[in-house]
């Protein structure tokens, strides 16, 4: 069940329309492997939770949709505009936060935030304004004219979120964004995606699942570099439905037991083992259990 | 021993693996080609008086040997240095440093992988210098261990050495590469101008290049029939086919206690670095710092602010690079270490007071190559600072970002050559003026080609180093800023090869862009 459900967003009155377009996108490495494979996906205004495991082809995909990379065959177009062909189209409205990015260490959050607003083509009289009302926001003042160099790691995230917002962007990538920061700076982090939804459209790549289910309006699910499902988080929970299971075994059945069937969890209980498991058949003792995105999701990427 | 050969195997794979050493390897075969020259050729590489020898298997084996002893002694030390430095910067030196691998065992393996890194050179250079005897000595019999006899003696424990040497400067200096880089060339040059007097003091030659050019000169001497000291030359020596005279020249008879030495060199190199091993960091250096200087910034008061995103402030459209340039001077600025400055002050301050000859030629080379480190990354370090997703997704990457780095460096050369430059303005030299202008666009347009080639600095470094050992050296054909070549000529050459240079940056990086 999904614990937090946002508006449709296509009825809110501020909504800009803004249309992603991804059409039989691969990427090539070489001469036969593939890093994505004949990806297709349209996306509107709200958050698209991309979910997948490692090496799903998630960073590669977010990497070409943000310009860094080419596509070796493919179109993405925003608003019809062929971002491949003109991708300055695409950097104007951009915001990105990459998994694994870095700073100067030798600038300061203000000069830092200055450096990436010029890269992005903004500036003007309200730079100063902005740039103090994002390092407010995230509680990065106090901190502001020391070099980053020697900031946390949540702080260098918290400086990675307010780049990604400077230059109010109307598509934004967050890839594993939540790396680094603490459970309530998450929190404060899913709130802030959701405000942002309204307007743009805001892709946010996860292995976490529950980043994705409190707050994406679509979930994509990816493996080996394809798109195994797309859709609404109640229609591909609704898949599952009757297939999570609970049961207690010995916890030298427990080998066995993953030959048999799809384990999701296992948990200690007096001695003995509890399984959250999935099956089509399930063994006597079991109970039947709500399904949720995390039981979709390890049920599409194990059987698929 | 498991532990040995596992970093020594991954570490040697690690380094030869990449574009550097690729281009280093195609450099060497270069200079190799050069260190035998044509018989046409208007230069020799050694000359003792007028004479040089004849091409038999001796000449060829015992000069490229010797050559090679102390050329790849000096670009070597420069293409070795760092390798501990990789590991820190990689954090797999965090890694090996929790395992039970002993500081012996890694810095002998990272030893043993220099050595290995060098002696992959030499060896290419060996099999070049056969190929150079079969394309000159024609009338000559090949003799394979004239080759191989003074690459054996002279060169391996040379490279044995100048490997461990790396390794003990880079834990001396730690992060201090200029100084250590200054250290070992005043030590190269010490070492390059001792003068054994006797069999025993030519056992202390590191090089081991004077038992064969004093065997040169007793030979050239014979013939000549004198007793003075006859006039020795190594290098680059621009000279007339037609006065060269030629002689025979039949190799060494190395004596046991000279090859004793030798050995004795490799030993001694191992000693000291097994002496010194306990004082290995064991890459503790961030925490060390962190302790005694900088800080982590920690947060004391919990988080309570939100942003509200409808109410940010809106920015305007602003194409104007100037605060690009502004950003990537002031990180040119503060890079480094702050005291250095000092020393760009004095050198500003001789630019201003010594005669105008000696600032252009002396100073000034010396003076933007103290700049090295400031923008040797100019096009990498988006990448080691993991900030090219944001470079290469930036708008108009390569009319702005690209721009504003190259502008950013070259008014810093050009501003500390201010007092130069002002005072040839006053004098109304317009020539001089344009050769330093071309010549700092020439320095950047280098870093920036190398490092898009090569994906790392140090290949510029190791270049811009021996550019500015050449002009020093007052070696016109690698004249870059106009100091000893005043012709009209010069610069319009100049300013056709920097055209071309910017063309090549911007087709690079245009390149890496779409092929990223």
């Amino acid at each position: 069940m999904v614990s937090r459900s946002r508006n449709n967003l296509s009825s809110h009155p501020n909504t800009i329309d803004m249309k992603l377009t991804i059409t039989n996108v691969s990427k090539r490495y070489g001469n036969s492997t593939y890093g994505l494979k004949n990806f297709s996906i349209t996306m509107q205004s709200g958050i698209l939770g991309l979910l997948g495991p490692n090496g799903a082809g998630k960073s590669t995909l977010l990497k070409m949709v943000a310009t860094v990379s080419k596509p070796t065959k493919g179109l993405i177009c925003l608003n019809k505009n062929n971002i491949i062909k003109d991708p300055n189209y695409m950097r104007q409205q951009l915001g990105f936060l990459p998994q694994d990015f870095g700073v100067y260490p030798n600038l300061n959050a203000v000069e830092f935030l200055k450096y990436m607003a010029a890269t992005k083509g903004v500036g003007g009289t309200n730079m100063d304004k902005r740039i103090n009302q994002l390092l407010e926001g995230l509680n990065l003042m106090e901190a502001a004219k020391k070099p980053i160099g020697s900031y946390s790691g949540g702080m260098k995230q918290r400086v990675g979120i307010a780049q990604a917002l400077l230059n109010n962007p109307k598509v934004v990538i967050f890839d594993e964004p939540t790396v680094g920061l603490d459970p309530e700076e998450r929190v404060r982090f899913r709130n802030l995606i959701s405000d942002m939804a309204n307007e743009s459209i805001i892709i946010l790549s996860s292995h976490i699942v529950s980043d994705i289910d409190t707050i994406a309006d679509k979930v994509a699910i990816m493996k080996n570099g394809s798109l195994l499902t797309h859709g609404n988080q109640e229609d591909l929970i609704a898949q599952i439905n009757d297939k999570v299971f609970e049961t207690t075994i010995q916890k030298s059945e427990l080998n066995a037991f993953k030959l048999a069937n799809t384990v999701i969890s296992t948990a200690r209980v007096n001695g003995q083992l509890a399984v959250r498991y999935l099956s089509d058949q399930p063994r006597g003792n079991s109970v039947s259990k709500e399904a949720n995105l995390e039981d979709a999701y390890l049920y599409l990427t194990k059987n698929n | 021993m498991r532990h040995f050969l596992a970093i020594l195997k991954y570490d040697y794979l690690q380094r030869t693996r990449s574009y550097f050493f690729l281009i280093t390897l195609c450099a060497s075969l270069v200079i190799a080609y050069t260190f035998l020259p044509s018989p046409d050729a208007g230069y020799s590489t050694i000359r003792i008086s007028d004479y040089v020898g004849y091409y038999n298997s001796s000449w060829v084996g015992y000069i490229t040997a010797i050559l090679t002893s102390v050329f790849l002694s000096l670009m070597g030390f420069y293409l070795i240095t760092g390798s501990i430095k990789t590991d820190s910067e990689t954090r797999v030196g965090q890694i090996i440093s929790a395992t039970p691998t002993s500081n012996f065992t890694y810095l002998l393996a990272k030893a043993s992988s220099n050595i290995l890194l060098l002696l992959t050179l030499v060896g290419i250079i060996f099999l070049m210098s056969i190929g150079l005897f079969f394309l000159y000595g024609d009338s000559f019999s090949f003799e394979l261990l004239q080759f191989v006899q003074p690459y054996l003696i002279i060169v391996v424990p040379t490279m044995v050495f100048i490997s461990v040497l790396a390794i003990l400067f880079e834990l001396i200096f730690g992060k201090y590469t200029v100084i250590q880089n200054v250290v070992f060339f005043f030590l190269f040059s010490v070492m390059l101008l001792y003068n054994p007097k006797s069999e025993l003091q030519q056992t202390y030659d590191v090089f081991g290049s004077k038992v064969v050019t004093q065997q040169m000169e007793k030979t050239v001497r014979e013939i000549k029939n004198t007793v003075s000291n006859e006039e020795l030359a190594i290098g680059y020596i621009v000279s007339s086919t037609q006065q060269t005279k030629r002689f025979k020249f039949d190799g060494v008879d190395f004596s046991t206690p000279y090859i004793l030495s030798r050995m004795a060199l490799v030993v001694f190199g191992f000693m000291l670095l097994f002496l010194i091993s306990p004082l290995f960091h064991r890459f503790n250096l961030r925490e060390r710092k962190n302790i005694v200087r900088k800080k982590t910034l920690l947060e004391k008061e919990p988080i309570t602010n939100d942003i509200n995103i409808s109410g940010l402030a809106i920015m305007s459209k602003n194409y104007s690079i100037l605060p690009l340039f502004k950003a990537e001077f002031l990180m040119l600025i503060r890079k480094g270490k702050s005291w250095l400055w000092i020393f760009n002050s004095l050198g500003v301050v001789l630019l201003t007071v010594l005669s105008i000859d000696m600032a252009h030629q002396i100073v000034l080379p010396v003076l933007w190559f103290l700049q090295v480190h400031r923008f040797s990354d100019i096009t990498t370090k988006e990448t080691t600072n993991r900030m090219h997703y944001y470079a290469f997704s930036s708008y108009l990457p390569l009319r702005r970002l690209l721009t504003s780095q190259l502008s950013s460096a070259v008014v810093l050369l050009l501003g500390l050559a201010l007092p130069l430059l002002i005072r040839y303005v006053i004098l109304l030299d317009v020539q001089a003026l344009l050769s330093i202008v071309l010549g700092s666009f020439f320095i950047v347009l280098l870093a920036a080609i190398s490092g898009l080639l090569t994906k790392g600095n140090k290949f510029f470094e190791i270049v811009y180093f021996f550019l500015t050992y050449a002009n020093l050296n007052k070696f016109p054909l690698l004249d870059y800023f106009g100091g000893i070549v005043k012709t009209d000529m010069f610069w319009i050459k100049h300013s056709t090869v920097v055209f071309l240079m910017v063309v090549a940056t911007f087709f690079l990086r245009k390149w890496k862009l779409n092929n990223n």
